[in-house]
């Protein structure tokens, strides 16, 4: 009787020790670790839609769709796995995943993201051929890449079939490659 | 404002389901029980049949084999109730959203009153998914748009 009266005050001299142990969550916030993955966020400043996101995705979430000359890019974040593949497959690194985790809600369509883009068509048939800032990477590209100015031809607003035509009709380029 | 809905704010009973999970959610569900997060404070408190529950807390992407029971689970829930899906499976069918042997979703199978997104949610997440539910927080996310305008 006497041993277990000791050890039941050793166990309450313990619990003094420890202090309080629960957090006081909903009444003081409790950050996530740094390299918490939360809701992902689009930088649209950033991105090209590439669509390589959409590729990378597991759960299949992130729709691409040209209409009507604009380009969609809708992320359904209702069945987001937060496994941050979006994020490492982005060339111009415009996904990050934020510290948000209160992401609780009444209708999932509050989770969504849709970016639109204008469509750049081509000036010879009107396919589309990519977005603005696509054309402006590639266009930095390959000014950085050689002397010869390929931005000036309006060569670049080109599909890649017409592109094709072009060059065999214009006899500079021609020459350029064989030389 | 009657006295059913004034007693129903204070401290809500939950029955969790689990309707195909990974155990992912379930084992956070079960976190938010420990004396670290201890939602018993608030008078959150498990029970074990759906007839002494005030709310179920339903995990996974509702297969096809518990399709039956969960509204069976439903129907035994006694009047007024909440359903809160935990995790991206209730909420959107998950990885599994176009399979065939699941339903995708908790939304084709029950009116849900909140959903608590995460693969699995932070304990904390669902401390607060369940606050929502009842109202004594508000909502923190909203859908993001961006037009690209020339």
């Amino acid at each position: 009787m006497l041993k277990h009266t000791i050890s039941e005050l050793k166990e309450a001299v313990l619990c003094l020790e420890a202090g309080q142990v629960t957090l006081r969550y909903p009444f003081e916030p409790h950050p996530p670790e740094g390299n918490f993955r939360g809701k992902p966020v689009l930088n649209t400043r950033k991105c090209m839609s590439c669509g390589a996101c959409g590729n990378a995705c597991p759960a299949r979430l992130i729709s691409i769709t040209d209409a009507e000359g604009i380009r969609t890019l809708l992320f359904e974040l209702a069945r987001c796995t937060y496994c941050g593949e979006c994020r490492d497959a982005c060339p111009q690194e415009a996904i990050t995943l934020s510290q948000q985790f209160e992401l609780s809600t009444a209708s999932p369509q509050d989770l969504t993201i849709r970016a639109q883009f204008q469509l750049v068509m081509c000036t010879e048939c009107g396919e589309p051929i990519g977005t603005e800032r696509q054309l402006d990477l590639v266009r930095e590209k390959v000014n950085a890449a050689s002397e010869f100015d390929l931005g000036a031809l309006d060569y670049l607003r080109l599909c890649p079939a017409c592109k094709r035509k072009a060059f065999v009709r214009d006899a500079r380029l021609v020459q350029e490659v064989a030389a | 404002m009657n006295a059913l809905d004034w007693c129903f704010k204070k401290s809500i009973w939950v029955y969790h389901v689990n309707a195909g999970a990974c155990n992912g959610c379930d084992i956070e569900i079960l976190n938010a029980l420990t004396p670290y997060y201890d939602v018993e404070r608030f008078g959150i408190r498990l029970v074990h049949t759906p007839r002494h529950a005030d709310a179920l807390l339903v995990t996974g992407p509702v297969t096809r084999q518990v399709r039956e029971r969960l509204l069976r689970l439903y129907d035994a829930t006694p009047e007024p109730k909440l359903v809160i899906g935990v995790g991206s499976c209730p909420t959107g069918g998950g990885i599994w959203h176009n399979s065939y042997a699941t339903v995708g979703g908790l939304g084709k199978v029950l009116p849900v009153n909140i959903y608590i997104p995460g693969c699995p949610p932070r304990p904390e997440a669902i401390l607060y998914g369940v606050a929502q539910a009842l109202g004594l927080v508000p909502q923190q996310v909203s859908p993001q748009e961006y037009a690209e305008v020339t």
